[in-house]
């Protein structure tokens, strides 16, 4: 049992860490209706990587670049191109196009992996990456990675709180056009969320941090519309999704990514269930 | 010349026939603002398929096509019902949520059968390179018999398309057309997902209606904007990977995607011409 604990501890901790800023962000996600921003995000981060992979390859034969180095600069081009992608974003919405921003969010994804595929074509070994970063090895989490998250998540965190009027404001009036945008705040609206993501995934891996970010944020939305008890809401139902999935995954060996995401899934038919009985009880409402 | 485009013409021939009713499927597939949607298809194609594998199928024959193509209807028979409900999560979240859960299920089932995690990868890339013509010929019978359905409802499909509210048919009536856009749908990107791949089929279908839609509004010039670019858009992209050497897919993605932005830049300097003119 102890090594149960021991074992299953940081994965615990690191998950907490990435429901407490990603039900905030999902919820900001859902009402702004651009669902799949963090993979396309992601996405543009790995780019940054490839390319840092590259740029690498080419000045590796002169030079004596320790390990290190490669790791910092990998980080360092996936948050420019995070940036960058931020500032597109942001430049796009602020002009009123006929067309809706997720279809451009959708697009962007779709360049920035196919993009990584032309890139690592010219490389041996390139596409193994991809089913790690789908997947992420949140098992393996040390603390370190834990202790790293829990500063960003706190920065990031801390920025939104000290500006929530400014943010709330910002997503509830995104999509009715006629309010004034600021595209300051939108700005570092998608750079901060960008700076989330980034880490999250390196520990998560990308689907399970979008299922973080998207249905505990759409099971609240059935019940309430207060941003504070949609947050609490949400924050209730991650944390008992991540032990009831981390639980079941040690004692039935099965992946622990997936099976957190099920119980997520289960989750989700379960407030669909309650919603439904709650109607049929006060029909009015 | 003439060899290359001998040894080019079943991939050309096989993206026209996919941009012609993608793109055409695009334009609906904006307006609704349900981008996603044949991501998280593709996905739930290939949780069938591996359902069907477990069911103790064989790989690539018919049967398991059919269990693949049964379990995707279902799906999105349910998707298609649940839409003129009373809506506080938006459409796209229910998408986002049918892909995440359809991942997390192919991930878990993947280790219970042999190279399962090769359907994971498999469905992004597609190889429309190695594509026969008896392929492209079956495509083009099955796309076109849904293009004439398609023909026929037009009226309809593009006034739900365009709005939920105040329809002028009965909940009935909506909901039979529903189902049957979205049946119709489904056959098209279980036949193009592993011919073409996961982002390739997304491309063909949202860039071109994008850049349409960027310029005019009217249907009928977003259909035929919408056709051109994506034909020539991958036909070119086709011609540009074998000259540069790189894989057929990823260059038409890349072709088509960045002139979404170029263009989407375009438009915006332009507007600000006619504006301070």
């Amino acid at each position: 049992m102890l090594t149960a604990l021991e074992f299953m501890l940081p994965p615990f901790v690191a998950c907490m860490l990435l429901i407490g800023i990603n039900i905030y962000f999902g919820i900001h996600v859902i009402k702004r209706e651009i669902i799949f921003i963090d993979i396309a995000l992601a996405q543009i981060a790995a780019l940054g990587g490839t390319f840092s992979v590259i740029l690498h390859e080419l000045e590796h034969d002169h030079t004596g670049h320790t390990h290190g180095d490669e790791g910092m600069m990998a980080y360092l081009l996936s948050l420019v191109f995070v940036i960058i992608a931020a500032a597109v974003f942001t430049f796009l919405k602020s002009k009123k196009l006929p067309i809706p921003l997720e279809s451009l969010i959708g697009i962007a994804y779709a360049v920035a992996a196919t993009g990584s595929v032309i890139l690592l074509d010219t490389m041996a070994g390139g596409d193994v990456h991809v089913k790690e970063m789908m997947e992420g090895a949140i098992l393996w989490v040390s603390w370190e990675q834990i202790i790293e998250l829990a500063v960003v998540f706190s920065i990031v965190g801390i920025f939104h709180y000290t500006f929530r009027r400014k943010f709330l404001s910002l997503t509830d009036r995104y999509n009715d056009g006629t309010s004034e945008y600021s595209p300051l705040w939108d700005f570092l609206f998608y750079a901060s969320f960008g700076l989330a993501v980034v880490h999250s995934v390196e520990v998560g891996g990308i689907l399970t941090v979008f299922a973080f970010l998207i249905i505990p944020a759409s099971i609240s939305a059935l019940f309430t519309d207060k941003w504070f008890s949609r947050i609490l809401i949400g924050w209730v139902i991650g944390s008992l999704v991540t032990i009831c999935g981390l639980y079941l995954s040690w004692n039935m060996d099965v992946p622990s990514s997936p099976t957190v995401i099920l119980f997520l899934g289960v989750f989700l038919l379960l407030a669909l269930l309650l919603k439904s009985l709650k109607k049929t009880f006060h029909p009015s409402r | 010349m003439i060899d290359t485009i001998l040894f080019l013409s079943a991939p050309i021939a096989g993206c026209v026939v996919m941009a012609g009713i993608l793109s055409y499927f695009g334009n609906h597939i904006l307006t609704r603002g349900i981008i996603f949607i044949d991501i998280a298809l593709a996905q739930i194609v290939a949780l069938g398929t591996m359902v069907g594998l477990l069911m103790g199928f064989t790989e690539d024959t018919m049967t398991i096509e059919l269990v693949s193509l049964l379990f995707t209807l279902l799906i999105i028979s349910v998707f298609a019902l649940t839409k003129f409900e009373k809506q506080v999560v938006p459409q796209e979240a229910i998408i986002g949520i049918i892909y995440g859960l359809g991942l997390g299920l192919a991930m878990l089932l993947a280790e219970k059968i042999p190279g399962g995690s090769n359907f994971i990868s498999k469905t992004i890339t597609g190889n429309i390179l190695w594509v026969t013509w008896d392929k492209v010929f079956s495509c083009f019978i099955l796309f076109l018999a849904i293009a004439i359905i398609h023909f026929f409802f037009r009226k309809p499909f593009i006034k739900i398309s365009e709005s939920k509210e105040n329809l002028p048919f009965s909940i009935k009536r909506i909901r039979l057309y529903e189902l049957l856009f979205y049946i119709t749908f489904s056959l098209v990107v279980v036949r193009s997902v592993p011919i073409g791949g996961i982002f390739l089929v997304f491309t063909l279908l949202i860039a071109p209606t994008a850049i349409a839609t960027l310029f005019t509004s009217s249907w009928k010039q977003r259909f035929i904007w919408s056709w051109i670019i994506g034909i020539l858009g991958s036909i070119a992209g086709v011609f540009i990977s074998y000259h540069m050497n790189i894989s057929n897919g990823p260059a038409i993605v890349c072709l088509l995607g960045i002139m979404v932005f170029v263009l989407a830049l375009v438009k915006i300097a332009v507007n600000k011409n006619s504006l301070t003119v």
